[in-house]
């Protein structure tokens, strides 16, 4: 890993074949090869990766016990060198299923993150198919600490909080979002969702690397929009939308230290001041 | 959102748009692994521009043009029809559908015109079926979100296909990008008509102009308006009243397979599998 907190980081801008593990699977191993050719250190790979994500009542059919599943070891030996983010359905130690994000380091799953806030809305429908997830946590790397947040959950502005808080200085959020077209020139779903990273990186003065898919599930379509957000709001890499692509650009992780001294949030957070008003 | 905000927000971003919707038919021809679409062409603008779409997405020599006229279909349908299949550079191929549905009714005796134009539409989607087997290809769909909102299809006729890029397109909308797509403006700009019968226009047959029925649907099934808020914004009382009344009564429509569940595992009930 580069000294000095520079941290290459690819965002695997990647379609999904809805159900199909072995063929995601050779697409993700695919992408980690192009990504480590570029000299990416950390990868991450949208929510759901490995499943696709509208997958209702197969759901249970798709879900993988990290610990031993052949599919996981896979990814985790490819992914020597470098740390990877990837989506599944997860069975935990109590067979029950998360919406979750494991982080792979050096041939081993370092993180599991489960999606907290399950949106079942609209057109989604998570919590019919998985469990909440109950806790967060940080994974250390060169420069400082990475917390990820699966989509829904950085619309709850205070998980992104917590994990700023507790030292984070880059949120990693991958996410599915169904795109929707209106008078505007980008699809609307992505103007929301840069709304929602650009506000996360400013408040919180931390890096946001929002990774979405590209594709279609049952007629419903997914723009990608894949971008990353320094600390303090302005977009420093922006993927292209509706096609496939590796979006690889350099994070300082000591520009949310020097922001912080400037910008001091997170040391001015009154934690005695909480709870409804 | 007073009525001129309403329009303003059907706008849609054409180029946008576009993209989409061809992203859309080249995913699901590829998925299925078909050669290309069968599409019926009307001579109408939904059907152009459904077409143009699929053009668009696989090159017009994966997209086969059906001209299908009954004995009393007008002459401009078919002309326009060709129209639209010489602009795009698609194949265009027809059938007089005139005997299979008189062979019918000498048998089954006189009908309605009603059952008659129910008729067509089911031979006609029957042979694009067909056609599709013939050619290893997808029927695509040309029903609008107008349409489909107020039932304004025949069951298994016109409403059936394989892949329907129009869906979701409210009539304006599907005018908006035929104009974007510089389709024929003979084809975009002539009164909307199945042709089910001579004289007949959708307009008179739902009771509201396009653009009244398009921005009340919008209000009532996109907004989440009562009927009470849309008249207040300026809509007469009488065409929200019969728009209320077509989308509940055809609300079948949209969902067409009716199963008695008994097994706490019925199909699209209990268990909902996806179909990609």
């Amino acid at each position: 890993m580069t000294t000095g907190g520079a941290l290459r980081v690819g965002l695997a801008q990647v379609d999904s074949r809805l159900g199909d593990l072995d063929e995601n699977l050779a697409r993700h191993l695919a992408r980690i090869e192009e990504a480590r050719a570029a000299g990416v250190e950390l990868l991450v790979f949208p929510e759901l990766s490995l499943t696709g994500y509208r997958l209702l009542h197969l759901t249970p059919r798709l879900a993988l016990a990290p610990q031993r599943s052949p599919h996981v070891a896979r990814l985790a030996a490819a992914a020597a060198g470098m740390t990877v983010v990837v989506g599944l359905v997860e069975e935990d130690e109590n067979g029950t299923l998360h919406n979750s994000a494991l982080v792979l380091q050096e041939g081993a799953v370092v993180h599991t993150h489960r999606k907290v806030y399950l949106p079942t809305y609209g057109i989604f429908q998570e919590e019919r198919f998985f469990a909440r997830g109950r806790s967060l946590g940080l994974v250390p790397i060169a420069g400082g600490k990475l917390g990820v947040l699966i989509c829904e959950d950085l619309w709850h502005a205070e998980l992104a909080r917590r994990m700023a808080l507790g030292g984070a200085k880059l949120i990693v959020v991958p996410s599915v979002s169904p795109g929707r077209v209106g008078p505007g020139p980008v699809p609307e779903n992505s103007d929301t969702w840069e709304v929602l990273t650009r506000s996360t990186a400013l408040l919180n003065t931390c890096w946001v690397a929002y990774c979405s898919r590209v594709g279609w599930e049952e007629g419903s379509f997914y723009p990608g929009g894949s971008h990353l957000v320094r600390p303090g709001g302005e977009v420093a890499a922006r993927a292209p939308f509706l096609e496939e692509h590796l979006l690889v650009a350099e994070v300082d992780l000591r520009e949310a230290d020097r922001l912080r001294f400037r910008l001091p949030l997170l040391d001015d957070e009154r934690t005695d001041v909480v709870g409804p008003a | 959102m007073r009525r001129g905000e309403v329009a303003a927000r059907l706008q849609l971003n054409a180029p946008l748009a576009v993209a989409v919707l061809t992203d859309f038919v080249r995913d699901a021809v590829e998925n299925a692994g078909a050669a290309g679409v069968v599409v019926g062409l009307s001579g109408g603008v939904d059907s152009a521009l459904a077409a143009a779409l699929a053009a668009r997405a696989l090159g017009p020599e994966r997209v086969h043009g059906f001209l299908l006229p009954y004995r009393t279909s007008t002459a401009d349908s078919a002309a326009h029809g060709r129209l639209v299949a010489e602009q795009l550079g698609i194949c265009c191929k027809g059938f007089d559908i005139s005997p299979m549905v008189d062979a019918y009714f000498a048998q089954a005796g006189a009908a309605d015109r009603v059952r008659l134009g129910n008729k067509m539409a089911r031979e006609r989607m029957a042979i694009l079926f067909d056609q599709a087997k013939a050619l290893g290809c997808l029927v695509l769909g040309t029903s609008n979100k107008t349409e489909i909102l107020l039932g304004y299809s025949t069951v298994f006729g016109d409403n059936a296909s394989s892949l329907n890029p129009l869906g979701d397109l409210y009539k304006q909308q599907v005018w908006q990008l035929a104009r974007h797509l510089e389709l024929p403006e003979v084809v975009v700009a002539k009164p909307p008509s199945a042709d089910l019968w001579p004289g007949q226009t959708d307009e008179e047959d739902l009771g509201s102009d396009y653009p009244t029925a398009d921005e009340v649907l919008y209000l009532l099934y996109d907004v989440g308006l009562t009927p009470a808020e849309v008249v207040e914004r300026g809509y007469p009382q009488a065409a929200v009243d019969g728009i209320v009344q077509r989308e509940r009564q055809n609300r079948f429509k949209r969902r067409l397979m009716l199963i008695a569940r008994l097994s706490g595992s019925a199909i699209n009930l209990d268990q909902e599998i996806p179909r990609d």
